[in-house]
């Protein structure tokens, strides 16, 4: 079990200071080609942390808002989508969506291009200079420039991802909705030993190097630990678990669970992308008030 | 039970008639370029029982490619090999569970991915409608040419035992698994998992997400380009491949697959010409295509037919 650090409140309130001293200098460009006749897709370049340019796609829906909004914080992967693969493109015709990538991911690799696997364990022995610290910063100027947009419904944003959708609602006030499928911070050092698969291998393969730095990165994964932003977090949630076994599962992530202010369903996954995946989507359509689901699904899950 | 409508889909896609000419020109031309493999062992990859090495080789247009090699530590005798192929957006992974299972393993970033992006980087989403009106230069020309010189690599390791090679993905991979099975003799068996790029302009009009998307907001901006495109991807539709598969293969799919419509992955297995094919439809699965099941089913399929020496 993780144990908190005395000054985690201090560690990311000196974050959001740093990053409030940068201005997000919005550059919006529309993009024709991925343009639809029910949403337009824009471009968009933050400054954040460092400073560092980082990018993301805005899609905004035709007709008369407000909308409800779904902010896709930063992945763990190269390639950053519009919407993630797989979701019916009319997602975009009801929902305000914008898909960041952080520093290192694709269209905002210049001038630091992660790579994966490596990401995870970048400047992991120490706390102040471990990449993911500025990551985190990049998620939470994303989701402070999505809540400038007129369109939105501030009454129905839905932040969804892996660990970064709870931690950027933790960190940012604004987020109504979380769906977190947690899988690089939820007790990572003593998970990681009990598993072979990348992203966690990383930590493994990391420790086996590097056999002295064992503490410091205990020391600084304890910064970035889901449980310790739980209590931040008032935003209703959805917590997409793994299967029974699995790592993390439901019941390993109950202290989690256990934190969450707002209220919370936990989903095992059913080891089916089309149920785990439509499970997901209804939630988020009841949360906000989204009648006609079925026309914004994916042809072969109507 | 599978839906017997999608059972029985017919695909649009029609073979060109100088469809091997086609490649047998990009082959041709692939030739010229020596592999120049270089494996340079990754200490912090590395442990106990598996050695992992960054692998780089020389492609069509003399593009550096790279790809993670692994094999069982400790190796004493020929092996056999498995060769992993990536999905459109998956960064490829180090396949240290193959070589834990007893493989030597390739995984292959054909160009564009993560590492191999140096020299052609059309970026993610545009990979699939890059050049997509030219075959001679459509983007996955040089991609598919990628995958199978690992083939080649696999070839040039005095461990792996050349009888005994495999290949396998899932999404792009496993449509790259069937073209590489068809166009490289040496695979004695293959496993591809929800095939991608296998009904190229079936899937467009069967779903409406990327990737293949990509294709429909091309021809949104280029209505008239519509014919080119069609003529391009007969090329590189996995499909026109199925007819020169001869080993044992299987395919698994997911009969509510939202991003490779199973229509098409039935549409691929019935060109299969290989006698020994087996078809697993995934009832209640999505672009999973069932692998939480598959995955036995696939190390049983490998260990059959690369496992025992020949």
């Amino acid at each position: 079990m993780s144990q908190r650090p005395g000054d985690f409140d201090q560690y990311w309130q000196d974050t959001l200071d740093a990053l409030a001293g940068y201005p997000a200098c919005p550059e919006i460009d529309a993009i024709p080609l991925r343009t639809t006749d029910f949403a337009t897709l824009y471009g968009v370049r933050l400054t954040s942390l460092g400073p560092y340019r980082v990018f993301g796609y805005l899609s905004i829906p035709a007709g008369r808002g407000p909308f409800p909004a779904i902010y896709y914080a930063p992945k763990y992967q190269s390639v950053l989508e519009i919407i993630p693969q797989g979701t019916a493109n009319l997602q975009r015709s009801r929902y305000i969506t914008f898909a960041l990538a952080a520093r290192g991911q694709r269209n905002a690799d210049t001038p630091y291009a992660a790579m994966f696997p490596g990401l995870l364990t970048d400047g992991i022995d120490r706390a102040t200079s471990y990449i993911f610290r500025g990551i985190v910063a990049d998620g939470v100027r994303g989701l402070q420039f999505l809540l400038t947009r007129r369109e939105l419904d501030p009454a129905r944003v839905v932040v969804v991802g892996n660990d970064m959708s709870l931690i950027t609602a933790a960190l940012q006030p604004g987020a109504t909705h979380v769906v977190t499928a947690p899988q690089l911070f939820h007790d990572t050092a003593e998970l990681a030993p009990r598993t072979r698969a990348y992203p966690l291998e990383e930590i493994n393969d990391y420790l086996r190097a590097f056999p002295s730095r064992a503490e410091s990165v205990r020391q600084t994964l304890a910064y970035y630990d889901l449980e310790a932003f739980a209590p931040r977090s008032s935003a209703t949630t959805l917590v997409m678990a793994g299967a029974p076994g699995a790592v993390p599962d439901a019941t390993s992530l109950g202290r989690v669970v256990a934190a969450l202010r707002g209220q919370v369903t936990v989903h095992a996954s059913e080891q089916s992308s089309y149920k785990d995946g439509l499970y997901a989507e209804r939630w988020m359509a009841e949360q906000v008030d989204i009648m006609d689901l079925p026309g914004i699904l994916p042809e072969h899950w109507r | 039970m599978p839906n017997p409508v999608l059972a029985d889909y017919r695909s649009k896609v029609r073979k060109p008639d100088d469809f091997d000419v086609f490649w047998e020109g990009v082959l041709q031309q692939a030739a010229a370029v020596p592999l120049a493999p270089e494996m340079v062992l990754d200490p912090l990859r590395t442990s106990d029982d598996v050695e992992v090495f960054q692998v780089f080789y020389s492609s069509l247009d003399h593009l550096r490619i790279a790809a993670w090699y692994c094999r069982p530590a400790g190796l004493t005798a020929r092996t056999p090999a498995v060769l992993f192929l990536p999905g459109y957006q998956m960064d490829p992974p180090i396949p240290k569970e193959w070589a834990r299972k007893g493989y030597a393993a390739l995984s292959v970033a054909p160009r564009g991915k993560l590492r191999s992006l140096g020299q052609f980087n059309p970026g993610y989403p545009n990979l699939l409608t890059y050049n997509i009106v030219d075959r001679h230069t459509y983007a996955y020309r040089g991609f598919y040419v990628d995958a199978w010189r690992g083939v080649d690599f696999l070839l040039s390791r005095p461990e792996v035992d050349p009888a005994r090679l495999g290949v396998t993905g899932s999404s792009q991979g496993g449509g790259l698994a069937i073209t590489t099975a068809a166009m490289r003799q040496e695979i004695r068996a293959a496993a591809a998992g929800a095939p991608y790029l296998c009904g190229y302009m079936d899937a467009i009009e069967l779903t409406h997400t990327y990737p293949y998307e990509e294709i429909n907001d091309f021809l949104r901006i280029h209505p008239d380009s519509r014919r080119a495109v069609e003529e391009t991807v007969a090329y590189f539709d996995g499909i026109n491949f199925a007819d020169k598969i001869t080993c044992p293969v299987i395919v698994n799919i997911g009969l509510q697959d939202n991003v490779c419509p199973p229509e098409t992955g039935y549409a691929l297995f019935s060109r299969i010409r290989a006698a020994d094919k087996r078809l697993y439809p995934y009832d209640g699965h999505g672009h999973d295509a069932g692998r939480y099941t598959q995955q036995s089913i696939i190390d049983q399929f490998f260990a059959q037919h690369l496992r025992s020496e020949r």
